[in-house]
């Protein structure tokens, strides 16, 4: 009898890919179609679509086109508003006549070419090129921001959770809630004034854009240091501005795994405890975490248009500021696409990743 | 030579002396709870102890207590917990360092855990937990990842688990009973002394929890270790127990052979306990005789603590605290003790005995 129940197989596994609803197996081209990445990749497609609608609409729906803002700043110079709008019209890529579903319908079909056209305000640039132009600076210093908080966030919080209620705790829970309280282009602001201005820390001013005057972009030293140099104000005001959440829901999350039995099972198994720290406090603890880093990045590349500017950093921030004041639609929809699309790609790799390091998902 | 598996040695004494231990849980910053008050019992080899009694008496807080496995606001105040180590010296648990104690856990001592379904790692195969624990016990040359499988199956096998399908499986691949039968396994691995088993079949079916009952004392029988067995079930108790202890209100009050606490209780409360052992053993119903619950640990009253319970309570009850008084003592040295102040009195009229 024992041996009996023990061959038994195990309940059916429902957290896995491709179970039809009433159990049955499925035919192959259904079993592909409603595999766990491809289902994930099926809804972030569509949330791409639905943001380049959104884009697409909002850009047309604030006051006035590309022409009225530039006829209404040539005027300021003394121009008459006739002369004005000829002139702007001339020197713009932009059509007024054109209908709105034709200007729709252009858009969808480039987004589906891998085409966003060409901008309005910089004649002779493809939305393509300008993007290609500032975005890596800004994926560069967010992603290097990211990887810094939360390795030190997941440290920090598992070191809070172990020694809960001591002052250790205390004083980082104190720092955490306050840091995640404060807006990121503040952070911006209080290092530039404080670190900058006030202790004299850094030239804020040599610190600008993203690399000294002479230096070339390659794949040298001199290079690698002299972006990350620039990037260095940015990429810690990033730090600041997650880190203590990650600190907080770290915490959170080990405190939580440290009641779970196996844990005290492991240290009545005579386990070490740098062994347990590790492969059954940390790793378990970290596993509900990883689909955070991507929204941590999704925080970070919103806060990036007002970081940018208060550090004068030249990523898509200070593009996208231009979009908006000048009217540019194919560019504003190019860049939130784009920006979208990096989002929704980071929250796919981290729900893939998760898949993957979880054997409860995966298969 | 001698084969000491037949020779009847002198008796080394026992390998768990339990003397006076309080457990106590911090509940504030200067309050705590005494959830254990001076438990004192001897363990020796090769014996299987019972300790019964209803929810909240304290029993998982003694089998942690033992190990010194207790949650961070858990504390042993008082009393000696005297382990006779493979090596033959005696050591207090108590006074263990750190190391030591990790050493002495699982190697000497292991813990089957209450509704243990979530002993295992989710993110670890069952064999990387043989290897864990392999690992960790190893002195000098660490054996070969090939040496630790062949020896995890084995063990395997003892519990009546096909091993290629165990050891590589993840613990949510396996049924609950296949779980529990794997810990045991795991349990066994470094040959310890002595086993806790902490309500070990509670959330299985009937099935399942006979055939592991079955199987852990024919496992007894094999390798010959002392066990601890905590339970809610008597009829579990009567079976895989020499002696049982119940345990009322975080005291222990009242041990004996399994065959005088089913046939001769000496404390009401333990016949009372008796009384309600359902038809076909299951969860502990309260019995009609038995009403009402235990007292919380904060407001316990000032004499016996089943007083208010008890359809034999006199005055004297409230007053005066009974303290575990040895009734007789059989020829092999075992003992009956209860914490009863009018036992003796109600044996005579054979109160305790309906
Ligand atoms: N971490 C803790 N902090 C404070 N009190 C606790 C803690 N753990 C247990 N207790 C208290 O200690 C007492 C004994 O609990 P314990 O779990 O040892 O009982 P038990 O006999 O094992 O019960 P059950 O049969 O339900 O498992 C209970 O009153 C419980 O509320
Ligand atoms: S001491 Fe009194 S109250 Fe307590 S069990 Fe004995 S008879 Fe009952
Ligand atoms: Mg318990």
């Amino acid at each position: 009898m024992a041996t009996e129940i023990a061959a038994s197989p195990p309940p059916p596994d429902t957290g896995t890919a491709a179970p039809s609803r009433d159990g049955a197996p499925l035919p192959p081209h259904l079993r592909v179609w409603r595999h766990y990445a491809l289902v994930k990749v099926r809804k972030a497609l569509v949330v791409v679509f639905v943001v380049a609608n959104v884009t697409f609409f909002l850009g047309r729906a604030m006051p006035g086109d590309p022409i009225d803002v530039m006829a209404g700043r040539l005027t300021q110079g003394g121009m008459s508003l006739e002369e004005a709008r000829i002139i702007a019209a001339n020197s713009l890529a932009y059509d007024p006549g054109a209908p709105l579903w034709q200007q729709w319908w252009d858009f969808i079909v480039g987004l589906a070419t891998f085409d966003m056209g060409m901008t309005i305000n910089r004649p002779g640039f493809t939305v393509a090129d300008s993007i290609a132009a500032y975005l890596p600076w800004t994926l560069f210093s967010i992603g290097v921001g990211t990887v810094i908080a939360v390795t030190l966030g997941l440290g920090l919080g598992m070191a809070m959770a172990y020694r809960r209620n001591r002052v250790l705790d205390h004083v980082l829970s104190v720092v955490a809630s306050v840091l995640g309280a404060i807006p990121n282009y503040l952070i911006a602001m209080l290092l530039v004034v404080g670190g900058g201005m006030y202790l004299s820390w850094f030239d804020p001013i040599a610190l600008r854009g993203t690399l000294s005057p002479g230096v070339e972009a390659g794949f040298n030293a001199e290079f690698l240091g002299d972006a990350l140099y620039h990037a260095g104000l940015p990429i810690f005001t990033y730090v600041l501005a997650i880190i203590g959440t990650w600190m907080l829901i770290m915490k959170a999350s080990t405190t939580e795994v440290l009641s779970e039995d196996y844990v005290t099972v492991a240290r009545a198994r005579g386990l070490r405890d740098r062994r347990i720290a590790v492969s059954y406090v940390g790793r378990n603890a970290i596993l509900p975490l990883v689909a955070q880093i991507a929204i941590s990045f999704g925080t970070l590349v919103g806060g990036a248009i007002f970081v940018e500017q208060v550090l004068v950093y030249k990523g898509v921030g200070g593009l996208l500021l231009d979009a908006v004041n000048y009217r540019d639609y194919p560019l504003l929809q190019g860049l939130l696409v784009v920006l979208t699309t990096c989002v929704v790609a980071a929250n796919l790799v981290a729900d893939l990743l998760y898949s993957r390091l979880d054997p409860r998902i995966r298969k | 030579m001698t084969d000491p598996r037949t020779e009847p040695s002198a008796d080394p004494g026992p390998l768990l002396s339990v003397r006076g231990v309080d457990i106590a849980y911090r509940t504030g910053r200067r309050s705590r709870v005494t959830a254990v008050h001076g438990v004192s019992f001897d363990l020796h080899p090769g014996q299987s102890m019972a300790l019964v009694g209803e929810s909240g008496c304290g029993k998982t807080t003694l089998g942690l207590g033992l190990l010194r496995l207790l949650p961070r606001n858990g504390l042993v105040p008082a009393g000696e917990i005297l382990f006779r180590r493979k090596d033959g010296s005696t050591a207090d648990i108590r006074s263990l360092g750190a190391e030591e104690l990790r050493r002495f856990r699982w190697s000497e001592a292991a813990m089957v855990f209450q509704g243990a379904m979530n002993a295992f790692n989710p993110v670890l195969r069952i064999e990387d937990h043989f290897l864990d624990t392999f690992r960790a016990h190893e002195t000098g040359r660490p054996r070969r990842r090939a040496e630790i499988r062949e020896e995890s199956a084995h063990l395997l096998e003892m519990v009546r688990l096909d091993p290629a399908r165990v050891l590589d499986a993840h613990p949510h691949e396996l049924s609950g009973g296949m779980r529990q039968r794997a810990l045991i396994a795991l349990a066994l691995a470094l040959g310890p002394q002595l086993l806790i088993l902490d309500e070990p079949t509670t959330a299985l079916d009937l099935l399942t929890q006979r055939a592991i009952v079955e199987r852990l004392s024919e496992l007894r029988e094999e390798l010959r270790f002392s066990m601890v067995f905590i339970t809610h079930d008597l009829g579990l108790a009567a079976e895989l127990a020499d002696r049982v202890g119940t345990m009322y209100a975080g005291r222990l009050i009242e041990t004996g052979t399994t065959r005088d606490i089913f046939y001769r209780p000496r404390h009401p409360y333990t016949a009372a306990l008796i009384d309600s052992v359902p038809p076909v053993s299951g969860g502990l119903v309260v019995p009609e005789s038995l009403p009402g619950g235990p007292p919380g640990l904060a407001s316990l009253p000032p004499g016996c603590s089943f007083a208010p319970r008890c359809r034999h309570a006199r005055q004297v009850c409230g007053e005066r605290r009974p303290e575990l008084e040895v009734l007789h003592t059989r020829g092999d040295g075992l003992s009956h003790a209860a914490a009863c102040l009018r036992s003796r009195e109600l044996a005579a009229e054979g109160a305790t005995r309906d």
